[in-house]
């Protein structure tokens, strides 16, 4: 009894995993399903879980990603409005938005196929776009002249527009320019003139130097003479100042202005001598009159006093 | 016959139950070999659903497909033990988050082998660029440099990395995916921002401006395509064409050359300013001491004058006289030199002449020769 029931169990357990083998199927919560019916898609399922579906031939079921995909195209040579070859490269974020559109459009809902129309409908959206730029569109140190964002907005909107009127059942979710160069041939010209405007370059730092430190320099020196013409104008009112200042002592002197001067005389006299100074005398007048008036006969002309 | 059927008899029931009792031990001793097999079998099978997560990455379990749990409850930390159930039923996702991820563009910089890096050496240069092989922006000048950015970033919404953005189409989780688009914001942030720098402020005037907008745009895009990432750094190195190093280099010098001529003259200029503000404050000050000391000089005079002015007053010719006296012997004491000329026979003073200039210079004998 026991062998039987330890048998019945480990066959239930193998026909309970057979059918659920047969009738359920799970959906990662990164996956879409497609479900069909007699191969004829009737239902999407978009939620992560385990469901339940007819065993094949009757149901039958498909897969896809719906999680977002990158991949870059091919860099293609495309001339601008105004006849700028360029090589622009263009990443592109995707995703399957619609399943049960996908997977008809594309042989067995291959997400390589879907690249491959991708990226030709990107290349005619960026032929269409650039053609319509001119390069100062692509490149500008002027914010306002500068398109670059609008260009990438252009070409996704080109790309949706084609991918709505198909209802490929995909989205793009993000994209932009990954490569924008020239082609081999014109950078060598590009390089020769680079050359041009660095040798000009270093001829204006040349120049630039010399020319900045004489201005530099003489603006230094204006300004030195600026200040010392401040400061002499600054000395003669501080004069100016004193003067008056001093003038107030005037009514003092007005007493007797004789006395006065001969004061002022008297210190000028005082202070006009020093060591260095020589003085020449007439014996005639005082005091060395009194020399004469000691003796009768005249000093000899070659006496002198130290 | 029945003497036959009752030997016969006699004989199998023995024989029988000898057979089945061996047949029955084989049995019950394979069942309970069986038993103990799946016992062991079923511990393993649990055994196995245990599992840790590793510090610096969250995990995630999938069952049936769909996660387990809701919202940030559904991330499983580290320092814990879990169980799951053995795969189709359980799938358990790791994510690596606090991990910092870099990643490098692929745009924008020349040929180079990971020996030549570590060498810092480059391929020589060609002519010409070729856009197959060789990888350079364009500036908004419309020059040629190389750039390259180094992002670095973690993982902040670890749900949206895994289940947002495919690695390709295996439909595996792994954070191929995320790198794969934070490299492309790269890409285009370099590409974009190159476009509306002029060459010099990329590469000399304004590196830090130009670093700062390349990352800046990194993160608009990585906010804008919904990443779920976090960048920490972005690093920018930019370099002129290898064909036009010398020229650039020769730039670099004239430019550095011009600005030590113009630090030189900055020198020059705060010397002489320096010397003129000294200059004129000596003077302003020189000026100020005159003020006092002619001022104090003047008040002092008229002190001195209104003391005096009473003697004078009571005989100004003997004051005259005795003043001058006292002068003149002052004078005398403190001259050098002092000449008495005698009177000439006649009594008149005789004449004196002073030679006031100096003697012109010699002609130098050697210039003659």
């Amino acid at each position: 009894m026991k062998k039987n029931a330890l048998t019945l169990v480990v066959a239930a357990v193998l026909l309970v995993i057979f059918v659920l083998l047969l009738f359920t199927f799970q959906v990662r919560q990164s996956e879409v399903v497609v479900v069909s019916t007699f191969l004829k898609p009737t239902d999407t399922i978009t939620n992560a879980g385990l469901y339940v579906k007819w065993p094949w031939p009757v149901q039958s079921i498909n897969r896809f990603d719906q999680r977002v995909q990158t991949f870059a195209d091919i860099p293609s040579e495309t001339p601008t409005a105004d006849s700028t070859m360029l090589f622009v490269n263009v990443f592109v974020g995707w995703k399957i938005s619609d399943a049960r559109e996908f997977l008809p459009k594309f042989r067995g809902g291959s997400t390589a196929d879907a690249q491959r129309y991708l990226e030709n409908m990107l290349r005619s959206a960026k032929a269409a776009v650039i053609g319509k730029h001119n390069f100062a569109d692509f490149v500008n140190s002027d914010p306002a002249e500068l398109k670059f964002d609008e260009i990438e907005k252009e070409i996704q909107a080109s790309v949706e527009k084609e991918l709505t009127r198909n209802n490929y059942g995909i989205s793009i979710e993000f994209l932009g320019i990954k490569k924008l160069e020239l082609p081999q041939s014109v950078t060598q010209s590009v390089f020769d003139r680079m050359k041009a405007e660095r040798t000009k370059l270093i001829s204006k730092a040349q120049f630039e130097g010399e020319a900045e430190a004489t201005k530099i320099k003489s603006s230094a020196e204006r300004q030195a003479a600026d200040l010392l013409a401040n400061a002499q104008a600054d000395a003669t009112r501080i004069e100016g100042e004193g003067k008056a200042e001093a003038a107030k002592t005037l009514p003092v002197f007005q007493q007797n202005p004789e006395l006065a001067v001969f004061q002022l005389e008297l210190e000028a006299l005082k202070s006009s001598m020093n060591q260095k100074t020589t003085l020449f005398f007439d014996e005639t007048k005082p005091p060395f009159d009194v020399f004469r008036k000691l003796s009768p006969s005249p000093v000899a002309p070659s006496s002198e006093t130290k | 016959m029945s003497d036959h059927d009752h030997h016969d008899h006699s004989h199998a029931p023995e024989t029988r139950d000898a057979g089945s009792q061996a047949l029955s031990e084989a049995l019950r001793s394979s069942f309970f070999v069986v038993k103990i097999a799946m016992a062991a079998l079923v511990v393993i099978i649990l055994g196995a659903g245990i599992f840790t997560v590793n510090p610096g990455e969250k995990a995630v379990i999938l069952r049936f497909g769909r996660p387990v749990g809701e919202g940030q409850k559904m991330l499983l930390s580290s320092g814990k033990i879990y169980w799951s159930f053995p795969y189709p039923i359980d799938e358990v996702v790791r994510i690596p988050i606090t991990e910092i991820q870099k990643v490098t563009s692929s745009v924008g910089w020349y040929l180079t082998t990971p020996e030549m890096e570590l060498a810092g050496t480059a391929p020589p240069a060609g002519p010409s660029l070729d856009p197959a092989i060789d990888g350079y922006v364009i500036t908004a000048d419309r020059n040629i440099i190389h750039t390259r950015a180094i992002v670095s970033y973690h993982i902040d919404d670890p749900l949206t990395a895994i289940f947002d953005f495919a690695s390709g189409t295996n439909h595996q989780f792994n954070l191929a995916g995320i790198s794969n688009a934070v490299q492309n914001a790269a890409n285009n942030a370099l590409v974009a921002t190159a476009a509306r720098f002029n060459v010099d402020d990329i590469l000399t005037r304004d590196l830090a401006g130009f670093q700062d907008a390349v990352g800046q745009r990194v993160n608009e895009l990585v906010e804008q395509e919904h990443l779920g990432v976090v960048v920490d750094n972005c690093q920018v190195q930019s370099v002129a064409p290898r064909q036009l190093k010398d020229v650039f280099d020769q730039v670099t010098t004239a430019r550095q050359n011009r600005d030590k001529v113009y630090s030189e003259a900055l020198g020059e200029q705060n010397r002489i300013l320096s010397q003129a503000g000294a200059a004129a404050q000596s003077i302003t000050n020189a000026a100020e001491s005159a003020r006092v000391r002619y001022v104090s000089s003047v008040e002092s005079d008229a002190e001195v004058f209104t003391n005096l002015l009473p003697r004078y007053e009571s005989n100004p010719q003997l004051y005259v006289q005795l003043e001058l006296a006292r002068a003149m012997a002052e004078v005398l004491t403190n001259a050098g030199e002092k000449k008495v000329l005698p009177a000439s026979s006649d009594g008149k003073s005789i004449e004196l002449r002073l030679m006031l200039n100096n003697e012109p210079p010699q002609p130098n004998s050697g210039a003659n020769k």
